[in-house]
């Protein structure tokens, strides 16, 4: 399979040569078919055999951003307790059978959706389908289950938070930047509520959010569509669509003025970030934010990392990440301090770039880097079958339609110099921002004294 | 929860085998060609051309195991400054050249071997060709950016251990295994060793390491072969060859008993945990059936270990097993972490999945599982160009032909019940044979695991991995 694959796959794979609006040529692409079902559920196939393998993708529209104090961190159990046991499957059967065959899984939730992973044999297709429509029809909690699964995401907490220094520091950020909508929670959940979440709140959030008509399945690999379609049919037809869930109506008001906060933690190094409120998912903003933080905080070349890393050495690492779901999220930028380092001038260093960038904008060097990484970014992304899998959901669920997908590197082509200099001018402002700093609290003088050398 | 395995799963495996069509597909290279510089360099081609990319690995024989005892980490720094300024640019240029094209071009240091990666898009595939040879071939070495480089590279291990611990346990587990063995050395050095290295140190090790002889070659993705031939060529084929033969190393022995090191990160509410032995080597004949038994016991999901410590118990978000296979045999660990107060139930719970395993082997059941889960979980690991180019040279290293993956399904086959008896036996230790380090908050557990063997101490913050 995979021999024919690279063989056959002599089609050309180029760019619509520059122009400004037409699609990206994908090899492969016109062979993605989408069907949904009668009751909602949409299922998307693209073809690809370059590999004797398929990744199946189920994205649900649910995650942190459903819920509410007392059951924060709710959608990430679920998405634990998925793997826990049907009316007809005992608990771990999910994984046992899954494996036996070939297959692996995982899954991931955030603010906005929950997405499930299976990666397996093409020989294997009609066996995901029936564990994936049972999971979806028939799942069940054990009450003694549910509990040795809260001290799993407990453990995961305590790893992925607790016990790493930016972790904390995000998760408070988060909580600061927000004062009205559940962007607030943090996905892991608070450990009060990780305590204290029961089997009522999973069954009416199955009941609620995993719904035929609330969420989409992506097939990509070694399948034919008719066949999927027929499994479709056979295995997910059936399932009752639902009432749509109620709708996220808060809005975070405007910010207005700096908010600042410090956490104090064992540590050798210090750390600052820094948060705006910036665009949701399908904005042209959000494309512009994407740009704006390449240009200044990613790799070796980009303004922060030339500044504070290599003249200043007043950080070890800097950074950027952009969160824009179906509400407006954070622009986030962050840099490592060196042990002993000043984060002030850290601080004061980095608002220079920011306002030099409000000022002058990039220049046409750093755009066309930019354009240039977002379109290698773009066919990095459609190597293998997840990442085509992970690429059509994202854009079917947060843009409206998976084909938005192949407009991405127009889009980013039409970004010009101003429209970047205009997100730092608007975005990047004081009173706008969200800034956290870890704190060493007891610093060890050799340690600080090698770092310095 | 072996009977459970075989009268639960077995029934409906059956059904499925009947019902499926066939089992997972096995898999063949692509046809690639290969050939040797007049320097000796091995170079290998693959076109792939179903995503307008080009990628491209260079190994160079050696690595960290040419660093000066005491002055680990040089070949790690030597990778760094390689990249800080090379041929007609300096740091800054030679950063924009790759990023301004939307590539990707890292070097770093391996145990066994240095490596550069990278990915650019097609029509830079002679940019790329052009950037690697300047790195390689002419990098400017310069005293201001290795003080830079040296002074990140010693900030950024303090970074770590403010850090998540998981990242950093398996460099504790080997430092602690390996005492006086190369394969202890940490290769990205640690803060005292890097304060040692000099200038001069790299400059010395580029002279002997770099040399047309130690090159391995791969560019797979969408390419002309005779362009990037010749381009290769013309890049590469003037460097010298190496006037002394390649660093190695002799396997170091089996350990015996257990020994504990106890590293204190004040105020951490989990106990990391990694129990090690001497394991397989990259070229063991029996790896195949290394692999089947380690999916069964610490290799997957539904593996012994994290059925016990977090699928049944929840005592832990994941525990698992790994071979770290090189020309000789590294690590096989076990690692997990759990909440401070359950660091005993945890580990008495780990020691008693591997004796465990000693003493049950593995079910038939179980063995037909890890051989369809391997066979069907193989094919995307050679899915993208990077990953086929690295795969080639990483195989080139270590003397293996294409059969290391063509025959990957024939091995996995032949795997049967003595075969899995004969590795557990050989391979993997005993429960009462175990380097441990527990990385937590030693006022909270000191005395706990005392039972687990002599217990060694340091901190967290002392500038090494291993105690003095």
């Amino acid at each position: 399979m995979f021999k024919q694959a690279a063989m056959a796959a002599l089609a050309a794979a180029t760019l619509a040569a520059g122009a400004a609006n037409a699609a990206a040529v994908v090899p492969g692409a016109d062979q993605i078919v989408s069907r949904t079902l009668p009751n909602g559920m949409k299922v998307v196939v693209w073809p690809d055999r370059d590999i004797p393998n398929v990744a199946l993708y189920t994205w649900y529209r649910v995650g942190s951003r459903n819920e509410r104090p007392g059951i924060t961190g709710l959608s990430h159990f679920f998405e634990h307790m998925m793997f826990n046991g049907t009316k007809t499957r005992p608990p771990g059967d999910f994984d046992r059978v899954m494996e036996a065959n070939g297959g692996r899984n995982n899954a991931y939730t955030s603010s906005d959706v929950t997405v499930y992973q299976d990666w397996f044999p093409a020989s294997a297709t009609e066996l995901i389908f029936d564990l994936e429509s049972d999971r979806m029809r028939n799942l069940d909690f054990d009450p003694k289950v549910v509990e040795s699964e809260r001290g799993v995401v407990y453990s995961e907490r305590r790893s992925s938070v607790d016990n790493d220094n930016f972790g904390t520091l995000i998760e408070q950020m988060q909580a600061t930047a927000y004062t009205a909508h559940p962007y607030q929670i943090p996905t892991i959940g608070w450990p009060s509520d990780i305590e204290s979440w029961t089997i009522q709140d999973l069954q009416s959030y199955y009941q609620l959010y995993y719904a035929p008509n609330n969420a989409v399945m992506f097939v990509v690999g070694a399948v034919e569509p008719d066949e999927v379609f027929r499994l479709a049919e056979r295995y997910l037809a059936g399932l009752q669509a639902q009432p749509a869930p109620p709708p996220v109506v808060t809005k975070e008001p405007g910010q207005h003025g700096e908010r600042r906060l410090r956490v104090v933690r064992e540590a050798q190094t210090p750390l600052i970030a820094m948060a705006w409120h910036a665009g949701a998912a399908p904005d042209r903003d959000s494309r512009v934010m994407e740009v704006l933080l390449a240009i200044l905080a990613s790799g070796d070349s980009s303004r922060l990392h030339q500044r504070l890393v290599e003249q200043e050495q007043a950080a070890v690492e800097v950074g950027s990440q952009l969160e824009a779901g179906f509400d407006p999220g954070l622009a986030w930028l962050y840099a490592v301090v060196p042990p002993g380092g000043d984060v002030a001038k850290t601080e004061r260093l980095i608002d220079a770039e920011i306002a030099r960038m409000a000022q002058d904008g990039p220049t046409p060097a750093e755009l066309a880097k930019a354009r240039n990484q977002a379109l290698a970014g773009f066919w990095r992304g459609l190597e293998t079958i997840s990442g085509k899998a992970q690429a059509l959901g994202t854009y079917e669920v947060f843009h409206g339609d998976y084909s938005k997908l192949f407009e991405a590197p127009a889009v980013y082509e039409s970004i010009t110099a101003d429209d970047v200099r205009k997100a730092a001018a608007t975005v990047m402002t004081r009173e706008n921002r969200t800034v956290g700093i870890v704190e060493p609290k007891a610093p060890d003088a050799a340690v600080a004294q090698g770092g310095a050398r | 929860m072996n009977a459970r395995l075989k009268v639960l799963a077995a029934p409906l495996l059956a059904a499925w085998v009947a019902a499926a069509a066939a089992a997972p597909a096995a898999i063949t290279l692509p046809p690639y060609e290969q050939a040797t510089l007049g320097n000796g360099a091995q170079v290998a081609l693959m076109t792939k051309r179903d995503t307008p990319m080009v990628a491209m690995t260079v190994l160079v024989r050696g690595g960290a195991l040419a660093d000066a005892p005491g002055r680990e980490g040089t070949a790690s720094l030597l990778a760094s400054l390689m990249q800080k300024g090379a041929g007609t640019r300096n740091a800054v240029q030679f950063a924009e050249a790759i990023e301004g094209a939307g590539g990707e071009l890292a070097i770093s240091a391996g145990t066994e071997s240095m490596s550069l990666g990278a990915s650019f898009l097609a029509r830079d595939a002679g940019l790329m060709i052009d950037l690697a040879s300047d790195a390689l071939l002419r990098p400017k070495l310069a005293a201001d950016e290795f003080a830079k480089e040296r002074s990140l590279a010693i900030q950024s291990i303090a970074a770590a251990k403010d850090s998540d611990p998981r990242a950093l346990v398996a460099m504790y587990g080997d430092a602690w295994l390996f005492r006086g063995h190369p394969y202890g050395r940490p290769v990205g050095g640690d803060e005292q060793s890097l304060a040692a290295v000099t200038l001069d140190d790299l400059k010395r090790q580029y002279q002997a390491q770099v040399r047309g002889d130690r090159l391995i070659i791969t560019v797979v993705g969408d390419f002309d072969a005779a362009d990037v031939r010749r381009r290769l060529e013309q890049a590469f084929g003037g460097l010298p060859r190496a006037t002394d033969p390649a660093p190695g190393v002799k396997a170091a022995p089996r350990e015996t008993g257990r020994r504990v090191l106890l590293v204190d990160k004040p105020g951490a509410t989990q106990t990391y945990f990694w129990l090690g032995n001497v394991g397989a080597s990259r070229t063991d004949p029996e790896r195949t059936a290394q692999a089947v038994v380690n999916t069964v016991f610490g290799g997957r999901f539904t593996s012994m270990l994290n059925t016990e410590l977090r699928i049944k118990s929840g005592l832990t978000y994941g525990a698992r097993s790994s071979f770290d296979r090189m020309a000789e045999p590294g690590a096989f660990d076990i690692s997990s972490f759990t909440a401070t107060d359950s660091t005993v139930p945890a580990l008495d719970l780990a020691l008693a999945t591997l004796d465990r395993l000693h003493r049950d082997g593995i079910e038939a059941a179980a063995l037909a599982s890890s051989k369809t889960y391997l066979l069907g979980q193989f094919p995307p690991t050679l899915e993208t160009n990077g990953a086929i180019a690295g795969r080639l040279a990483e195989m080139t290293l270590y003397g293996l032909g294409r059969e290391d993956v063509d025959q990957f399904g024939a091995r996995v086959a032949a795997v049967d019940e003595a075969a899995s008896r004969a590795v557990i036996e050989r391979t993997f230790p005993a429960s009462g044979d175990l380097a441990i380090v527990l990385i937590g908050d030693a006022a909270r557990i000191r005395n706990d695991v005392r039972k687990y063997g002599p217990v060694t101490e340091m901190k967290i913050t002392d500038p090494r991995f291993a105690p003095r």
